[in-house]
């Protein structure tokens, strides 16, 4: 961690402490960050919210695995045949551009008021994106190092293994990684507005319907650190398997 | 004469530019013949053309007993091909893993290998760990572990410094004595032409034709010290003054 990480997130709680300290704000609406930190620790040592946490990682897990496993074998195809790619580049990105709230009612009718639907329409919007990127990073190959392999007389299948499919790897994990975050995004939307009975998501909802404000606000924060540790987790990984890449 | 290659009759237009017409020339097996030639008379074009990265308009040519893996092609922008997620080791011995040899043939050639050039490289690191001039030389192994019979080189010395160029051009020499290999080299410095080719072409202005094909009988191999040599500098002239007329210099 660098030197001056902490100085942006410790301001933040400074001024924070600071306005709720001199009553800038109504302290029924923005509690003090210490009774916040409270709410935020105190469910996860006495496990009241484990269970909440791990149902809305469990969806995102499974969402995420979906889109992964459907996602990349399908943009490495559409980027490896031009054509494919573009007969099918419209639809791609028309329902990526579609805002995935606007599709829970279709898959709510498909897959009905269960834990299914919330994870088909988070999986189905990463997938998406899995799927841009990929395509978009095999398509966007040097052309030189095909070539090369090419002329050393590679069959199609080795320049496929051994050169496209490491060649998209820097944009595929973009892709991973701006999928994980929307999953999660989804997930704990999907959890306010679909019924459920665990969840991230529902639990912000009801603590904001019982006006338990500072639980509200130490779940918001709680779904921060989700987002984030998710993201590195990414963040390490594409870091360990991509070492030589741009340079 | 014995010709490797044969080009009769050559065609390729670019955008109306028309860079061959009518263009022909052999090329004698187990010699370096060199191409020489101003800029944009297509010299890489025809390299392109004869290893199948373009196609001509008119195909008009031979290779004698080509085969993909017997062949190999070192590009100008070396640094674009090599594998950069691969180990110096995975990517030497790439062209072999694409012909499905095993292990030991594989680790074998590349002992053979780095005894032919007296030169080892740390193969656990990745190219991006090397200088450029360490990374042209891993082009140049990943090129020759195949033991190519044709080996088309497109200014693979440009970009390097004094030093290494003049170990790669050593390099190219030992591995040319020990296999014999047929070498078409295209070139922008006349000195290199003279100290490494048996055959310089001097190609014209487009539409290109051969202008001369100069014989160079100097003994192999040579060294710096043949650059003394009165008949290195004769060739040279030679070679310059073809060049001169052509270029309107």
């Amino acid at each position: 961690m660098k030197k001056h990480t902490l100085v942006g997130p410790l301001s933040l709680v400074l001024i924070w402490a600071v306005i709720t300290k001199l009553q800038l704000i109504d302290k029924f609406f923005l509690p003090d960050p210490f009774t916040t930190i409270k709410k935020f620790v105190e469910p996860l040592i006495n496990g009241a919210i484990i269970g909440d946490l791990f149902s809305t990682l469990e969806r995102v897990f499974f969402s995420f695995a979906i889109a992964l496993i459907l996602g990349l074998p399908i943009g490495l195809l559409l980027g490896r045949t031009k054509k494919f790619y573009q007969s099918i580049e419209f639809v791609v990105d028309f329902f990526r551009s579609t805002p995935a709230t606007a599709l829970f009612p279709l898959f709510l009718l498909i897959f009905g008021i269960t834990d299914m639907s919330k994870i088909a329409v988070a999986g189905f919007s990463s997938m998406l994106i899995i799927i841009f990127n990929t395509a978009y990073g095999v398509m966007h190959a040097k052309k030189s190092r095909i070539l090369a392999a090419q002329i050393m007389g590679a069959t199609k299948s080795q320049i496929f293994r051994w050169v496209l499919f490491w060649e998209s790897l820097p944009q595929t994990f973009i892709g991973l990684r701006s999928a994980i975050s929307l999953s999660l995004v989804i997930i704990v939307a999907t959890e306010m507005f679909i019924g459920t009975a665990s969840g991230l998501g529902r639990k912000i909802i009801d603590a904001q319907i019982i006006y338990e404000i500072p639980t509200m606000y130490a779940l918001i924060l709680l779904t921060g650190v989700v987002g984030y540790l998710l993201n590195l987790i990414f963040i390490i990984a594409e870091k360990r398997s991509l070492h030589w890449c741009e340079k | 004469m014995n010709p490797a290659i044969s080009v009769q009759n050559l065609k390729k237009t670019f955008n109306n530019t028309e860079v061959f017409q009518d263009f022909s020339i052999d090329i004698e097996q187990g010699k370096i013949t060199a191409i020489f030639g101003p800029n944009g008379s297509g010299k890489s074009t025809l390299l392109n053309i004869l290893s199948g990265v373009i196609k001509g308009d008119e195909n008009n040519f031979r290779i004698e007993n080509f085969n993909r893996f017997e062949f190999s092609y070192i590009f100008q922008n070396y640094r674009d091909s090599l594998l950069p997620w691969r180990t110096n080791f995975e990517n030497v011995s790439f062209p072999l893993e694409i012909q499905n040899k095993s292990k030991d043939e594989i680790i074998q050639k590349v002992e053979e290998l780095e005894k032919l050039f007296d030169f080892k490289f740390d193969y656990h690191k990745y190219p991006h760990q090397l200088s450029g001039g360490q990374q042209q030389i891993l082009a140049f192994m990943r090129a020759l572990i195949t033991s190519p019979k044709i080996l088309f080189i497109d200014e693979p010395f440009s970009a390097l410094d004094y030093e290494n160029n003049l170990r790669l051009r050593e390099h190219l020499q030992t591995y040319f004595l020990t296999y014999k290999p047929t070498v078409l080299l295209i070139t922008h410095n006349i000195e290199e032409a003279v100290h490494l080719a048996e055959k310089i072409a001097v190609f014209s202005q487009r539409p290109t034709r051969v202008l001369e094909v100069i014989d160079n009988p100097l003994p192999y191999p040579r060294t710096l010290e043949s650059h003394n040599i009165d008949q290195f500098h004769q060739i040279k002239n030679r070679v310059l003054s073809i060049f001169q007329k052509t270029a309107n210099l």
